[in-house]
């Protein structure tokens, strides 16, 4: 097969040769690695990379992925990191309406008509920009002879990869990893990889979110070797029976590679007592099956305790192919019969914050610090929670939540902002996903590769179909794949407050943005049917954040109310050399020329953009420590 | 000594002047204030106090359009139209300025136990109303200020209501009794009291400059400089100014920028060197607010209504 850069155009064509998401454990190929967190199976790809930049798809160079071209007049980019902090493309801050505006009309495709495909629209798009990236490399010693596939962490926005001259695939979905298999083309020595990178796809009107706009590499690539036994996924449901005190343990695991050997999987409490030892033959699937266990210790964020899973995958000979570690918690959410959000029976209270995923002088290709950093803000404060606005983030970022007890509301890569809503009015004439059949296959898989790759985290107890993306058919369906794939949590939506025709079909909450206390008061009054919570609340623009405790008040008066999440955590704002004084500044929408813009509303953070709080914060510690 | 505990009165013929052990402060009467205030021979003022109606506009003000609606206390706050002053020295109240020929026969020294000196202020607002400030000096040299607004229900909601006063050089920081951090009306549960030491004049870095390091409940503060305009002072000792609570705590702000100044900037390193210190003493405080930024009003209870008088008052160099 081909590229074809109209698939730019095409919503249906989302995904081409991309391996179907699954969970995101670590494997290793035995104790020490897994110990130095340096699996053999693992060759990182990061660092400098060959770069070309073109202003529109006509100026790129269509050829540069053949092995023969000549790529010296390339020049080099850091991956990972946005193009447009390279300063190769414009930096530019729009909240809701689309990045065009202004500049380009256009619609989406079949949002008007069902014969409207918008041809071109992307392919030809005058300000659709392109990065064109070179690796070439040596396949690392340890990865020769095996399997072998390509992981994209984080790709902005669209991106065709090839090997060694050959097509290998097509993804969308920025925020979650993009996986083809190298197999068929890998060489041991010489290999060179290519990826196209566009700014915008049809992915594009529903990656209208509320940030920076930026493209390129920004998350890590792996290549991924498998050893010849190897588990694709696995399952993990700790299920907490109804006296609140006993766990119930299942595990499913897929396998592929060879049908020989055995696999080990046990579960050790935090003194090491083995609670579980099953061993079974090798096959595609492999399960264990309701364990029972007595008095388990529940996970909450309080008490974050995690049990070890370990499995391992022994050839005939007993000799270990492949060591694979997760840890998992206890914990249970339901709505009980009053509509009150229960944790392991307890009435569940979010003190939460919106975090997008920001670093001053990196844009979205945030590092560990930044990461460790966040939750240690977070313990300091009191926010027991994180809604991941309005994307899912990196894969460790679930870790350090499982670990350190923060309640997730993990969220879909979705925000159609500029097709429903005009100037603050509702305006849905050419909405998408909407009902339009032709967007419906690319937002549930979003919701199933959110799903398959984050399922087995404790903390995340919700789900969130995405953000500010109206309501039609299409999140109907994506409510029904969680609905229908994971009876352990529950799901969150808060766009259907527009259209009540769907509320029963969509989020098992009621959540609203920014309704004043007065007005969250008369829902909660009114007998509501379903609990309520602000998935966005406490505008944290500048020098605000008063009157949260009339908020926190309602929380005392109504127990359907479980709390919010603060917008948000920190400023989205870019730190540069002024040319004028010589000193590092922060800089916000339109310091770039950047127009259409929504200026300093990138800036509503309770930390500034360098990971100092706002004077806000002692309040945030106060009041979120009331319900702790 | 005679004095000791007694003003010594200087009339003169566009100012009065009072001194005392260790301060020496000169009322203006064509200023419309204070127009001198030194204390061991170091000078705090670098203008009259002027009472101050505005805040440089937060983005919770702008998204809700309170800065559009209140935009006449941005004027009231530039310029001020002094339309009386009114002077009382112990028990004597002089209906006229007391000026030559009227001091003519006067000795000097005159000596004095209390001297009060009222300037009455008509706000550039349309409608205007009045504002007055008292200053109330004892022998010991401690003036006590009193504001009195006068509500008018034709005005609309003030952004704050307080005294502004001017230093000639940038503080070394400043002391506190009060709450810990940035307090607003509705942002000061989360706070702490105690005493705290602030180093500099520190400005909020918001993106976009904006009101900001306001300190509710404040029961005494004090500002340290080591710096004066007097080309004859060689002298880096610090010193200081203490203002304590009257009747009430009051609201205090010490930054290097009047409102107007944070008001023009759309980026912190556009503000004008610092050079001079910026204190408010306020009596009302508007909240900050925080339910979004595109049009919710902060919390009514936090307002500033026009239409309600509000007095305040606190001590300078209180001992």
């Amino acid at each position: 097969m081909d590229a074809d850069i109209k698939w730019l155009d095409d919503p249906e064509t989302f995904r081409v040769n991309q391996l179907p998401a699954h969970s995101d454990h670590y494997y290793y190929g035995n104790y020490n690695e897994w110990r130095h967190n340096n699996s053999r199976f693992v060759q990182n790809l990061d660092g400098q990379w060959q770069f070309n930049f073109a202003e529109n798809p006509r100026k790129r160079e269509e050829d540069f992925y053949k092995i023969d071209y000549d790529s010296s007049s390339f020049g080099t980019i850091e991956v990972p990191s946005e193009i447009e902090l390279n300063n190769y493309a414009q930096n530019n801050y729009i909240n809701t309406l689309i990045p065009w505006e202004g500049k380009i009309y256009r619609r989406p495709a079949y949002a008007l008509s069902p014969d409207d495909g918008q041809e071109g629209s992307f392919s030809n798009g005058d300000d659709n920009t392109v990065g064109e990236y070179l690796k070439r490399f040596d396949l690392d010693s340890s990865l020769r002879g095996k399997q072998v596939r390509i992981r994209f962490d984080g790709v902005e926005r669209a991106m065709y990869v090839w090997l060694n001259g050959h097509f290998i695939g097509y993804a969308e979905d920025s925020f979650t990893p993009s996986e083809f298999d190298l197999t068929p083309y890998i060489q041991d020595e010489d290999n060179v990889l290519a990826v196209e990178v566009f700014k915008h796809s049809t992915a594009s009107w529903i990656e209208d979110q509320d940030m920076f706009r930026f493209s390129g590499i920004f998350r890590s690539v792996n290549l991924l070797a498998q050893p010849f036994i190897h588990v694709e996924d696995l399952n993990i449901r700790p299920i907490v029976t109804d006296n609140y005190q006993d766990g119930i343990f299942n595990v499913d695991l897929q396998l592929h590679g060879e049908k020989t050997g055995n696999v080990n999987v046990r579960v050790f409490d935090n003194d090491g007592n083995t609670l579980i030892n099953e061993t079974h033959p090798v096959d595609s699937t492999v399960k264990v099956q309701d364990q029972f266990l007595e008095n388990v210790h529940l996970w909450d964020n309080h008490d974050p305790y995690l049990y070890q899973l370990l499995i391992e995958i022994r050839d005939d000979e007993g000799n270990l192919v492949e060591l694979i570690p997760y840890r998992f918690g206890f914990r249970r959410i339901e709505i009980n019969n009053d509509h009150v959000v229960l944790l392991n029976g307890q009435r569940l209270i979010i003190n939460g914050v919106n975090r997008h995923e920001w670093d001053a002088k990196r844009g979205r290709a945030i590092t560990m610090d930044d990461m460790t950093s966040d939750i240690h803000t977070f313990k300091k404060n009191n926010i027991n929670a994180v809604r991941t606005c309005h994307y899912p983030d990196q894969i460790p970022w679930y870790y350090l939540c499982d670990d350190n007890g923060i309640y997730m509301m993990a969220e879909n890569n979705l925000e159609s902002h500029a097709t429903w809503q005009k100037m603050g009015a509702i305006e849905p004439s050419y909405n998408v996903p909407g009902s339009v059949p032709q967007w419906r296959d690319v937002v549930v898989d979003r919701a199933r590769t959110n799903y398959e790759t984050f399922k087995n985290h404790t903390s995340i107890l919700f789900w969130s179909l995405g953000n500010e993306s109206y309501a039609g058919d299409n999140i109907v369906k994506m409510n029904e794949f969680y609905k229908k794939h994971d009876d352990s949590r529950l799901v969150h939506y808060e766009g259907v407050c527009h259209t009540p025709e769907y509320r029963d079909r969509i989020s098992d909450v009621e959540s609203w943005m920014y309704l004043p206390p007065k007005e969250v008061e008369e829902y909660l009054k009114d007998n509501p049917d379903k609990p309520f919570m602000e998935c966005e609340y406490m505008h944290d623009m500048g020098n605000s954040d008063g009157g949260m405790g009339s908020y926190i008040s309602l929380l005392d008066k109504y127990p359907q109310y479980f709390g919010g999440f603060i917008w948000d955590f920190i400023d989205q704002a870019l730190l540069v050399k002024d040319p004028i004084s010589g000193q590092e500044v922060m800089r916000y929408g339109g310091d770039f020329d950047d127009r259409h813009s929504d200026y300093e509303f990138s800036g509503d953070g309770l930390m500034f953009a360098d990971r100092t709080p706002k004077p806000a914060m002692q309040e945030v510690r106060y009041y979120y420590g009331l319900h702790k | 000594m005679a004095y000791t505990n007694k003003l010594r009165v200087i009339y003169g013929d566009a100012t009065l002047g009072l001194s005392g052990d260790g301060f020496h402060y000169i009322f203006s009467y064509e200023r419309g204030g204070l127009e001198s205030l030194k204390l061991n021979g170091k000078e705090w003022l670098y203008r009259e106090p002027m009472p101050t109606f505005w805040r440089a506009t937060t983005d919770n003000d702008r998204g809700s359009g309170f800065n559009i609606r209140s935009a006449q206390w941005l004027a009231a706050d530039t310029f001020h139209k002094c339309v009386g002053i009114d002077l009382t020295v112990d028990n004597q109240h002089f209906a006229e300025l007391p000026i030559a020929p009227i001091t003519n026969e006067f000795s000097d020294p005159v000596s004095a136990e209390n001297v009060k000196i009222k300037y009455t202020f008509e706000t550039l607002t349309v409608p205007a109303t009045q504002v007055t400030v008292t200053y109330e000096v004892n022998g010991y040299g401690e003036i006590k200020v009193m504001m009195h607004y006068y509500g008018h229900e034709d005005l609309p909601s003030l952004p704050v209501v307080g005294m502004r006063f001017i230093m000639p050089t940038v503080a070394n920081g400043f002391d506190y009794q009060g709450l810990s951090g940035e307090t607003y009306p509705d942002r000061m549960a989360g706070a702490t009291e105690g005493t705290f030491h602030v180093d500099g004049l520190p400005v909020t870095k918001y993106l976009v400059p904006q009101e900001n390091g306001m300190h509710m409940d404040t029961r005494a503060l004090t500002i340290t400089r080591d710096s004066t305009q007097n080309n004859a002072d060689h002298s880096r000792e610090p010193f200081s100014l203490t203002i304590k609570q009257a009747e009430q705590p009051f609201a205090f702000s010490c930054l290097p920028y009047t409102a107007e100044e944070l008001e023009n900037a759309t980026h912190i390193e556009e503000l004008p060197l610092a050079r001079r210190t910026v204190l408010v003493v306020a009596g009302a405080v508007r909240g900050v607010g925080g339910i979004d930024s595109w049009g919710a009003d902060v919390e009514e209870q936090y307002h500033i209504p026009a239409d309600r008088d509000v007095e305040f008052s606190f001590v300078l160099n209180a001992k």
